[in-house]
């Protein structure tokens, strides 16, 4: 079967609207309607990527705050749990979307294909690059967070021994330590890679705006749309 | 006679801020289409004539330089370092950290695309590297879910594609099991054929030795001895020894098929160890998966039929005060294995049972303690001594003193732990280790990347942890770290047990498996 | 060359320290939906945290511009987060005048690093723009999305008009502060294991 690939330019939009749409806050059952519509989108599309684990993970999470925030709290919920659980909820309910989307983007673009968009979009090289970094560093930091982790529970240190000053330098100390090695090598090797050159970087990935991204922009055009019309207008 | 490709003309270079990785006076000239071989020490300068010819010095790493540097006409000194992309191309040492794609496909056509080559022609490009080195399995993936091995191959992919003249491998095969090493030797093979320049730099020699036309041996920041590739290939171990290189010989031991024999119930002892009660250490019931993904709980326990472990160990009677080396391939189960037994998986169960005592859970962490192999990880504190003292339950000034006396770094203990060199910090993690009366030490890779000296050290700190009642299990692909220390080898195929036996009186000798 | 030119090296540097830094404030953040004083005690706590690394990512700047690209990704990272577009502007004038105050000191000067690092801070205020901007909508929007009364006023009571003009000085007070605390760990560690 030939997967779908979505030009990054799409997703870039796509985020764009879904984004707007989470800052404007849903105060009718349509407004909610379309609000699940765009969060839906990103989901079907992670499970078109195989990537059934996330989006399972995410709508269960999605859902249960959902059904948490209209079924069970309200208004006058008061007292300290209660009030842990809105706050959870309501930043699930309130950012999911979002975080959503943008997972599904990062998780499926190509650092070349970002580049390529990137470049289209007419956006300087070096915010390209360093937004490529970024990316590429957010798995990084998660592999060395692991192991850093790891070791902390060995040495039984995971609490900072009661401090909370020591829990974050023990943390972060061995991390930015990490870090700063592996951006050295990664720096490194993509200069002797010709990375910075004055010359016009190129790109193999062609990028087509084709029959499901049009559809998709039209789709989430729609949406945004409607969103506004029937929250200021009407 | 051909033409010199390379030309250092006595160039002498100091980092800016530090003494280390001098270089006095040093000339060598490499011809076009000749495979150098650098090698000697770590701290002598091999690196540092890498970054000279890739124009990494002076324009990345800032320092003293005279002399002058010419690879192929050109003044490094006065070239960018975008310009040399497509005469020079460099594979590094750390496989993670080399990659700055997500994806493979990415990776290989990022230097096409930096240098602005026509589309087509970098497809062009990949495509035939691809089909050369076949690695058309690797294609489309995360560069995050591949071996080390793997990232190595499409690094390698990388610079290829690049279709430069002069291509530098810098201790290339650190990281590397054999497998992977001999796909390296073949990719190295091939380069040669295509009539490349090559300049390595390397303390691996065995995968080498027939392919090299001439090497050198650096000590202190000079180039002492040269020979030809034929001259050094017929050389006696003695004379390698005396030069405190790694062996020529290829080694025989590290094949990766361990036979299953203790993959059943009963799982794998060694008798004559257990004559006494309580003679060994026992392992039961480490069952682990990778590929069963709780999607939101986790799940808790792994059953023992289950088909997709990742780690199937019914029981393993591992002997008290010994050093056993657990090999097989990379991506077997090794780390796993480790990880698991100190406690470290959560998912994974399983019971330590020690001088009758029996250890689950959590309380295996207190057991065992891994020092692992990016030793960076396990170093919290502003300096050697708090670092110790992190570990002790009951702080001790005389015993901490004590262990770093024999660990042979009290003289660091007021200097931050990253300070040190990378022997030093492993000795500080054992020292960590000691002080948390770990007493079974489990070791992740200990000498991948060390020199010949560094990793006789760590082979004598291993046998001396051991003969102090500990036992150690060390993960390794360095078949002479197992010659020099070790006293058993545990080899693990697909997560399950292959065999246990004892190594001595001689590697490779048969018939002593249990 | 111009070496005032940022090259791909900084480039890449600048983008590790926002990846890192991302996740230190997004660690620290997602307390802040167990009580809006919490969200408000971010003028204290993310100058805090986020010192370390930024301080360590001041003595790798040279240049000008390291800053201010900095800020931009960080408005484009809370723009892609569904945190709003409204801060933006704050957000890239705040890391603008902090790269003029570092550049000042030619980058090298601890006082104007200080400085800069307070004013580098005040883009959290721009976390707090749309509840003050779009007061009434965003209660509104508050209650309807679930959270109760009592947050939504408290969030309210902390978080006006009246008390943005404190907050952006708290949280200017705050980053001086954490640059004093960020120098001293970065000396600890990073100067003492002599890697910067």
């Amino acid at each position: 079967m030939k997967r779908v690939r979505l030009d990054p330019r799409t997703k870039l939009y796509m985020i764009l609207v879904v984004s707007s749409i989470v800052m404007m806050s849903a105060t009718t059952p349509l407004l909610w309607a379309v609000r699940l519509a765009v969060t839906a989108i990103p989901l079907a599309l992670l499970v078109v990527e195989k990537r059934y684990a996330s989006a399972l993970r995410f709508s269960v999470l999605y859902a249960v705050a959902l059904l948490l925030s209209f079924r069970f709290l309200s208004e006058e919920s008061t007292g300290v749990f209660q009030s842990l659980l809105t706050g959870y909820c309501g930043i699930v309910v309130q950012f999911m979307p979002a975080f959503i989307t943008a997972w599904y983007v990062v998780r499926t673009t190509k650092i070349g294909e970002f580049m390529s968009a990137m470049q289209r979009m007419r956006v300087p090289d070096g915010i390209a690059i360093s937004l490529a970094v970024v990316m590429r560093f957010f798995p990084t930091i998660k592999e060395e967070y692991a192991a850093i982790s790891d070791a902390m529970r060995m040495r039984g240190i995971s609490l900072g021994g009661g401090s909370a000053v020591k829990m974050v330098e023990y943390r972060m100390i061995p991390l930015l330590f990490s870090c700063v090695n592996i951006g050295d090598e990664l720096s490194a090797a993509a200069i002797t890679r010709g990375l910075g050159g004055k010359g016009k970087r190129t790109s193999v990935e062609i990028l087509r705006l084709q029959v499901f991204d049009w559809l998709l922009i039209a789709a989430f055009t729609a949406a945004a749309g409607f969103f506004v019309v029937f929250k200021y207008v009407l | 006679m051909k033409e010199n490709i390379i030309e250092i003309e006595r160039v002498s270079f100091r980092y800016k801020g530090s003494a280390e990785g001098l270089l006095e006076d040093v000339s060598l000239r490499v011809k076009k289409g000749e495979l150098l071989l650098l090698t000697g020490a770590s701290g002598s300068g091999k690196t540092t004539i890498i970054r000279l010819i890739n124009g990494l010095i002076p324009h990345y790493y800032p320092g003293e330089l005279a002399g002058s540097v010419t690879v192929a006409g050109r003044d490094i000194r006065r070239t960018e370092l975008y310009e040399l992309a497509g005469l020079v191309g460099t594979v590094f040492q750390n496989p993670r950290s080399q990659f700055f794609s997500v994806d493979t496909d990415g990776e290989i056509v990022f230097g096409p695309e930096n240098i602005g080559l026509a589309p087509e022609e970098i497809l062009r490009r990949k495509q035939k590297v691809v089909r050369e080195m076949h690695i058309e399995k690797l294609l489309d993936k995360s560069l995050f879910a591949l071996s080390g091995g793997e990232k190595q191959r499409i690094a390698c992919a990388s610079v290829s594609a690049l279709l430069p003249e002069v291509i530098l491998l810098d201790e290339p095969s650190s990281n590397l099991d054999q497998n992977a090493i001999e796909n390296l030797r073949e990719e190295i093979k091939r380069w040669k054929a295509q009539g490349k320049t090559i300049v390595i730099s390397e303390h691996r020699l065995w995968y080498l030795k027939d392919l090299v036309d001439r090497v050198l041996y650096m000590d202190a920041g000079v180039v002492r001895r040269e020979w030809s590739g034929r001259d050094f290939a017929a050389m006696g171990s003695d004379e390698i020894r005396a030069l405190r290189l790694r062996p020529l010989a290829a080694p025989e031991l590290l094949a990766p098929d361990c036979g299953l024999a203790c993959a059943g119930k009963d799982g794998c002892a060694m008798t004559e160890d257990l004559s006494e009660p309580g003679g060994g250490i026992v392992l039961r019931d480490f069952y682990f998966s990778y590929h069963r993904k709780p999607y939101l709980l986790r799940k808790k326990r792994f059953a023992e039929n289950d088909p997709m472990l990742s780690l199937r160990i019914a029981r393993l009677v591992l002997p008290k005060q010994a050093v056993v080396a657990v090999i097989g391939s990379n991506g077997t189960g090794k780390s796993t294995f480790l990880k698991c037994v100190c406690g470290l998986v959560k998912d994974c169960g399983g019971s330590i049972e020690l001088d009758g005592k029996i250890y689950r859970g959590k309380d295996r962490l207190k057991l065992s303690y891994l020092v692992m192999q990016d030793v960076n990880h396990q170093l919290f504190t502003d300096s050697v001594e708090a670092e110790v003292l992190l570990s002790m339950r009951e702080k001790s000034g005389a015993r901490y003193a004590a262990i770093l006396e024999s660990l042979g770094i009290l003289a660091y203990k007021d200097k931050h732990p990253m300070a040190l060199s990378g022997g030093q910090k492993q000795r500080v993690a054992i020292a960590s280790a000691i002080a948390a009366d770990a007493r079974l030490m489990l070791f992740d890779e200990p000498t991948s990347g060390l020199d010949f000296s560094h990793m006789e050290k760590v082979g004598a700190l291993l046998k001396s942890i051991a003969a102090q009642g500990n036992t150690v299990l060390v993960a390794t692909h360095d078949p002479e770290l197992i010659e020099l220390c070790c006293d058993y080898i545990l080899c693990i195929e697909n997560g399950k047990l292959g065999y246990l036996k004892k190594t001595r009186p001689r590697i490779g000798v048969d018939g002593v498996s249990a | 060359m111009n070496a005032k030119q940022l090259t791909a090296k900084d480039f890449i540097t600048i983008g590790i320290f926002t990846a890192i830094w991302f996740v230190v404030e997004f660690a620290f953040g997602m307390l802040g939906y167990i009580h809006p004083y919490i969200v408000a005690s971010y003028v204290v706590m993310l100058p805090l945290a986020g010192a370390i690394p930024m301080m360590l990512f001041y003595t790798k700047v040279e240049k000008f511009g390291m800053i201010t690209i900095m800020s931009i990704l960080i408005a484009i990272i809370m723009f892609v987060t569904g945190m709003g577009y409204l801060g933006a502007p704050l957000c890239i004038a705040a890391g603008l005048a902090a790269d003029l105050i570092a550049k000042s000191g030619g980058y090298k000067s601890f006082k104007k690093t200080v400085l800069s690092y307070g004013v580098f801070c005040l883009w959290i205020c721009a976390n707090y723009f749309p509840v003050i901007i779009t007061a009434e909508s965003y209660r509104r929007g508050l209650v309807e999305a679930g959270f109760s009364a009592e947050y939504a006023e408290s969030l309210f009571r902390a978080i006006n008009t009246r008390t943005i003009g404190v907050l952006l000085i708290v949280c200017f007070v705050f980053g001086c502060i954490g640059a004093y605390l960020g120098k001293a760990a970065v000396k600890k560690h990073f100067e003492k294991a002599g890697i910067v």
